[in-house]
């Protein structure tokens, strides 16, 4: 099941590839909108319950409630419940369509990866997954100044910049600053809150490791990826772009 | 603070997990390649190769001796004389190592991307291929002898002296064959375009025919004087081991498991078998015994006439072709425990190699 999909994505993947005049990282990015924009409903639903869940937050009904039984955790539980079903709140509403685009955005990089077959293993590997497209090897992966199967330096001045690393550190940043500016449910700035803030900070530099380490191609579908996102936020109307700078407290 | 420690640690898991599936340079890039020599085999097998005696499978040596980050072996190493065993690196690196002690002589650091296949040695010369493109030629001290050659496409293919035309043959993912003047390295002559990629190098015959696989589905004959395609033979998938001549019938196979014999002359095919998995090296061909390997692997023996003797199950992959010497037939499997396995010509294991015997 999982490797029938996996060889759909490689089969789109090289379409786009063939497509856009042998230019494989024209096609990781062309692809990885495409996949993105699939996906858009989803994203829109994830946002929606966000927004729901960060209006209850804000909201003096609810914090009335929290105050009346902030020593009886249990009640406040059972009354969260009732508030849920009153106001028509999804608990799960934000978290489903995020673990619904997981299979998806496992299968694109899957797709990715396996497309750039530059060895002997690889190649055979990928003949598993496309039926013809004999006349599509070698991939070519060569993209501006980089090697999409390497990890990606662009030399200035005799030194190995890693641009696209750098890319992905700010992308990877704005993008989960833009995701995390609602709080999590049942969570009034305590643990939630903190857990989030604290993923916004590692995050972008653990995206950014990945890219500075793997093949470049990755680092490529994590921009195009990340700039997607942003995007389809801002269209939502959650993109505050002020949330992105540091605040000072 | 507990909190940021246990999203620390998922993220350190993440990356490892993530390692595991990226398209880095990985050990597991390419199959192991064997040659024999008197009484003594040589084995590219990821970061080393090693020297294994024949008579009771136990190392002689191994080069480097302590595996160095980036430095992999998976092609054949070519045997020059009993001073120099000449290895092709994925690290782009041509070496020359001393076969009685496994130390190296001297290296070469042209090529821009990986050495895949068998570098050729003559009596002036080493010619070898990269995936840069290009096919090299250094004299027996290492010293570049001329420019590169370069093909449009990435070569995998080992490069072949033709004694007829005087020539080096190379064939190229560009879909072409090329014949390159030995001395000067300019091209002489070149195929039209033969419809698919092609990975592995091709077979000569005594009357000047090339027969050459293709990812295009197909076997071409191609007359070396002309440059004429002969015929093509057409298989159910791509071609991706070289064809071996043996006597009037060609072998070939393709990934769907298919091995033929051809009619060297027309073109016909004369039989086929067909046992589980994918081929993807050439047979070995003994006196009235042919041996190859399958991707789910199986040592399968054949005749000249395409009954099958025996199906081995040796386990792993067997992508590499099997390799005789002193009576033994050897098997370089990936994904297997034993680096080499030695059977006897009524298949039974003679003895096995592996790390754990150094």
């Amino acid at each position: 099941m999982w490797d029938a999909f996996i060889t759909l994505m490689i089969n789109i993947l090289l379409y786009i590839y063939n497509l856009v005049g042998k230019d494989f990282g024209l096609a990781i990015i062309l692809f990885t909108i495409l996949v993105r924009v699939i996906m858009y409903p989803l994203t829109a639903k994830q946002v929606e319950s966000s927004k729901a869940m960060q209006d209850m937050q804000e909201s003096k009904e609810w914090k009335e409630i929290q105050k009346k039984f902030k020593d009886d955790k249990e009640k406040l539980a059972q009354k969260q419940m009732e508030y849920y079903k009153e106001k028509g709140i999804s608990p799960f509403g934000s978290c489903l369509p995020l673990l619904l685009q997981f299979p998806i955005i496992i299968g694109l990089y899957q797709a990715i990866i396996r497309a750039l077959a530059v060895t002997p293993i690889q190649l055979i590997n990928l003949s598993n997954h496309i039926s013809d497209g004999a006349n599509l090897i070698p991939i070519n992966s060569q993209f501006l100044w980089m090697e999409l199967s390497e990890p990606e330096r662009l030399q200035i001045f005799g030194y190995g910049v890693p641009i696209l690393a750098i890319l992905v550190v700010i992308t990877s940043y704005i993008q989960t600053k833009m995701v995390s500016t609602g709080t999590t449910p049942g969570d009034s700035g305590g643990q939630g809150a903190q857990m989030s803030q604290a993923m916004s900070l590692y995050m972008p530099f653990f995206m950014g490791y990945l890219a500075l380490t793997f093949a470049s191609g990755l680092a490529l579908y994590f921009i195009a990826s990340n700039l997607t996102t942003i995007a389809q936020y801002l269209l939502l109307g959650q993109g505050d772009l002020k949330n992105i700078l540091p605040s000072r407290s | 603070m507990k909190k940021h420690y246990f999203l620390i640690f998922a993220l350190i898991l993440l990356t490892i997990t993530a390692s595991g599936c990226t398209g880095r340079r990985v050990t597991t890039a390419g199959w192991p390649g064997i040659t024999v020599d008197q009484d003594v085999a040589y084995l590219a097998s990821g970061p080393h190769i090693y020297a294994v005696n024949l008579d009771n499978g136990t190392l002689k040596w191994r080069f480097p001796a302590e595996a160095q980050r980036g430095m992999d072996f998976y092609a054949p190493p070519a045997v020059l004389d009993d001073q120099q065993l000449i290895a092709a690196g994925y690290d782009d690196t041509l070496y020359s190592i001393n076969p009685a002690n496994g130390k190296e002589n001297w290296s070469f650091t042209g090529p821009k991307d990986r050495l895949i296949s068998q570098p050729l040695v003559t009596e002036t010369a080493i010619y070898f291929t990269s995936a840069d493109h290009n096919l090299y030629a250094v004299d027996h001290q290492g010293n570049e002898l001329w420019a590169p050659f370069e093909t449009e496409e990435p070569i995998w293919a080992a490069p072949v002296w033709s004694e007829s035309c005087e020539c080096v043959f190379v064939t190229s993912m560009d879909h072409r064959v090329y014949a390159v003047d030995p001395d000067r390295g300019t091209e002489i002559w070149r195929t039209e375009d033969l419809g698919g990629p092609i990975v592995s190098k091709p077979a000569i015959s005594d009357d000047g025919i090339l027969y050459v696989s293709t990812f295009a589905n197909e076997v071409l004959a191609i007359n070396v004087d002309t440059r004429a395609v002969k015929w093509r033979f057409t298989t159910d998938d791509w071609s991706w081991a070289s064809p071996i001549i043996d006597g009037d019938q060609v072998y070939a196979s393709d990934l769907a498991g298919n091995f033929y014999a051809i009619d060297r002359q027309s073109g016909e095919q004369l039989w086929v078998v067909k046992p589980a998995g994918r081929i993807v090296s050439a047979p070995l061909v003994g006196e009235d015994m042919i041996y190859f390997g399958t991707d789910d692997g199986a040592l399968i023996t054949i005749t000249p006439d395409g009954t099958i003797q025996r199906n081995q199950q040796i386990s792993g992959k067997l992508y590499t072709s099997p390799v005789g010497g002193e009576d033994l037939i050897l098997i370089a499997p990936t994904e297997h425990d034993e680096l080499l396995l030695a059977y006897d010509q009524n298949g039974t294991k003679v003895w096995n190699f592996s790390p754990s015997d150094d």
